[in-house]
């Protein structure tokens, strides 16, 4: 008797599976086609519901003053997940499960516009003005000259403190404001020797930091033709000695993943860190440290041609795929609202950190409010500011794979290996992956 | 009905038509019952494995593809990283696959002892790991190892290390914490085939060797290896084949990192298909060549193992 209860409870659970797998094929395919039929609705994939999601949501708010019959549809899709079903459907040339706007990691915009040309629609003429967002921002989705994406949030490089530790080592933010990178590890130094707390922490294996120094003296891994440009790059050169010296100061802890990066902030065991500002949004989640942060420019590169204190990681845009059957809808709402409305900018940013890479929205007073986290400074005011003066670099479609050689190489500098040497077989490493 | 008339209607063997129509009936009915399944083994498996041998011929970014030619199996060869990932396959089936089957082994003669208590209890306990999902236990490894991990806590307090050692950030012991992992993931799985092995084994010949002065060790050896011998077969062909396709651990507890010395074949063709500009004629040239790889070594561990003649 046991045993018939038992095969009952699992069939039914096996029948429940199997219909939960037909509900789950059945939201996932949503039909045959991923874009909108209605003409008045559009079907758009983003990520995060406390950022991106939320900001397409106030669009279609701004949007529906106007188009009261206006619908939007979001999908919230992960970008690994939008990066895989891109590739399925460019590949399959089965473009019909895209929907109508994609959000985008800018930096694989050139590599998916390149690879999968007839996936996306061309931005020339939509009517978006492109002169109101930086030039190193649009430069992303830029190939041939011709616009594929809309620029949305901003990736520029802050350098975050803990005033109170620096005050413990005897500094202000001030003194951490326009450095060089020199002068950030001699007082890094120091703060070590007074604290116990190294200034940042990194991942071990991550780039990103290394591509943050490139670019803040306008370089890249690549050149203008998009080949590999590493050796007999100064800039890199100078980049990879810079981590090393800051990795052997003490200065930069590594750890091993994000959570344990984020946490090393939260928990109050650096003393600061450097990043695209999207990172506010985290430092902003340890509360008890309210008041206790304040924001300045990264340091620069000492002896490179072009050295700023300004830098972007991350970000990432809009695209229009060509599955969309209602693309001057799809232009229209654009224009009207991520390269048009200073009122949405000013809705999203004081409830998700989204800082805009639309320069009008910078000078809209809510972004000048004093934030109390960061013991009143007006932050947001400030990394505008930043912005508009980072230095544009090409990416070039190679950039995962030249970031992962260079990363490679890093992990091996720091180890002690020789800097051109393994600069050398970085060049190569990627050299070969495009060919 | 249908078939007894068409097999009482004049034509071919009709003087044996009765026994014809039986062994012809169970034969369709078989076919019938294999066909959904064949049907499906060869749309969703069969199908695509011709479709991705075509697509390694040929090259290109994305969609643009050409053909190629022998192309993507030269280009493996020069190619740093990818020889790097075959070379760390090999280090772990090397180093785990025989520490894994040997305390696989262990384990399962342990756990086979009629005398034993509790052995349903450390039956489940060891085979436990094999229900954890892949991503959430290697995730838990990576955080075990962590700087301020619970390893390195353990280590400090019992004064071995001064302050943490970071595991998964230097070459060596990023692979052994990856082999660590699959022995911990793994062995009960295969204690598993070995404890259903043992129960085709006579109690009584073990009783007879101990009568004749046989030590454990002794039966154990000249008992239990050679009469288990096909089982250990079967975990050695499938524990070659898993670890030469090894993808999960090094993704998700090293990251491949550092500098590439964890990366397995697996992984780099996922990079090559998904995270770098598409190569996909490359990736399905790779995964051609673990499929031959994987079958050199079955052939040679059955010619091995296989002592028949």
């Amino acid at each position: 008797m046991k045993k018939r209860i038992l095969a009952v409870f699992l069939a039914a659970a096996m029948v429940l599976s199997l219909a939960a797998c037909g509900t789950k094929g059945d939201d996932g395919g949503s039909g045959e086609s991923g874009a909108s039929t209605n003409e008045n609705e559009l079907t758009v994939w983003c990520w995060d519901p406390a950022f991106n999601i939320y900001a397409m949501q106030e669009a279609e708010k701004v949007y529906q003053k106007d188009h009261p019959d206006f619908k939007l549809n979001i999908v919230e899709t992960p970008w690994n997940d939008v990066q895989t079903k891109l590739t399925t459907a460019a590949t399959s040339n089965d473009l019909k499960s895209l929907p109508d706007i994609l959000l985008m990691q800018d930096n694989a915009f050139q590599k998916n516009v390149i690879s999968y040309p007839d996936a996306f629609a061309s931005l020339a003429d939509s009517g978006i003005d492109f002169t109101q967002f930086p030039e190193a921002k649009t430069a992303y989705s830029v190939v041939d000259k011709v616009n594929y994406g809309v620029p949305f949030d901003n990736g520029t490089v802050v350098a975050a403190y803990r005033t109170d530790i620096l005050k413990e080592a005897g500094f202000t933010v001030e003194d951490f404001t326009d450095i060089t990178w020199d002068e950030y590890i001699e007082k890094g130094k120091v703060v070590l020797e007074k604290t116990g707390k190294p200034l940042l922490s990194c991942q071990a294996g991550e780039a990103q930091l290394v591509m943050m120094m490139l670019q803040s003296a306008g370089a890249s891994l690549f050149d203008d033709e998009g080949q590999p440009d590493m050796v007999g790059n100064k800039a890199l050169e100078k980049v990879l000695e810079t981590y090393k010296a800051l990795k052997d100061s003490g200065v930069l802890i590594e750890v091993n993943d994000w959570d344990q990066y984020v946490g090393s902030m939260t928990a109050g065991t650096v003393a600061g860190t450097v990043n695209g500002c999207w990172i506010l949004a985290s430092i902003q989640s340890a509360e008890d440290q309210s008041g206790n942060w304040a924001v300045a420019n990264m340091p620069r590169l000492v002896g490179v041609d072009g050295a700023t204190n300004y830098s972007n990681n991350g970000g990432s845009s809009w695209a229009i795929t060509s599955n969309c059957k209602n693309l001057d809808l799809a232009y229209d709402f654009m224009k009207s609202t991520f390269a048009g409305s200073v009122e949405l900018y000013e809705t999203i940013l004081p409830k998700s950190g989204a800082l805009a890479t639309y320069i009008p929205a910078g000078e809209s007073e809510v972004y000048a409010e004093p934030q109390e986290f960061f013991g009143g400074q007006p932050v947001y005011k400030a990394v505008t500011e930043y912005s508009k003066k980072v230095p544009g670099n090409n990416t070039g479609v190679y950039y995962y794979e030249g970031q992962d050689a260079i990363s490679t190489a890093l992990q091996n500098v720091v180890n002690g290996a020789d800097i051109a040497e393994e600069i050398k077989t970085a060049q190569e490493t990627t050299e070969f992956a495009m060919n | 009905m249908s078939s007894r008339t068409n097999a009482g209607s004049p034509g071919g063997g009709a003087s044996k038509g009765g026994k014809m129509t039986l062994s012809r009936k169970q034969n369709l009915s078989g076919w019938a019952f294999l066909a959904p399944a064949a049907l499906l083994i060869v749309l969703t498996s069969f199908y695509p494995m011709f479709r991705a041998f075509i697509l390694s011929f040929q090259r290109g970014k994305g969609n643009a593809l050409q053909w190629g030619g022998l192309y993507n199996y030269t280009r493996m060869f020069k190619d740093a990283i990818f020889l790097q990932s075959v070379k760390n396959c090999f280090f772990y089936l090397i180093i785990q696959v025989p520490i894994m089957l040997v305390l696989a082994l262990v384990l399962a003669s342990l756990l086979n002892n009629k005398d034993l208590r509790l052995k349903g209890l450390f039956r489940t306990a060891i085979f436990l790991p094999c229900a954890t999902s892949l991503v959430s236990y290697a995730t838990i490894f990576r955080s075990l190892f962590a700087v301020d991990g619970l390893v390195n806590v353990l280590l400090v307090k019992f004064g071995i290390l001064e302050t943490g050692y970071n595991f998964l950030n230097h070459a060596f012991s990023a692979k052994i914490v990856i082999i660590l992992a699959l022995i911990w993931r793994w062995t009960g799985y295969n204690m598993v085939f070995y404890l259903s092995g043992l129960q085709n084994i006579e109690y009584s010949v073990y009783e007879a060797a101990k009568i004749d002065g046989a030590s454990p060790w002794q039966s154990f050896w000249k008992i239990t290896v050679p009469l288990l011998k096909p089982t250990i077969l079967l975990t050695a062909i499938m524990s070659t084949n898993g670890t030469l396709q090894l993808f999960d651990e090094s993704v998700n507890l090293t990251g491949g990192g550092p500098a590439n010395a964890t990366i397995t074949m697996s992984h780099y063709i996922y990079n090559t298909s998904f995270k770098y500009v598409p190569n996909f004629g490359y990736a399905a040239a790779m995964s051609f060549l673990i499929l031959i790889l994987v079958a050199i070594l079955a052939f040679v561990q059955m010619k091995v193992g296989d002592k028949r003649d």
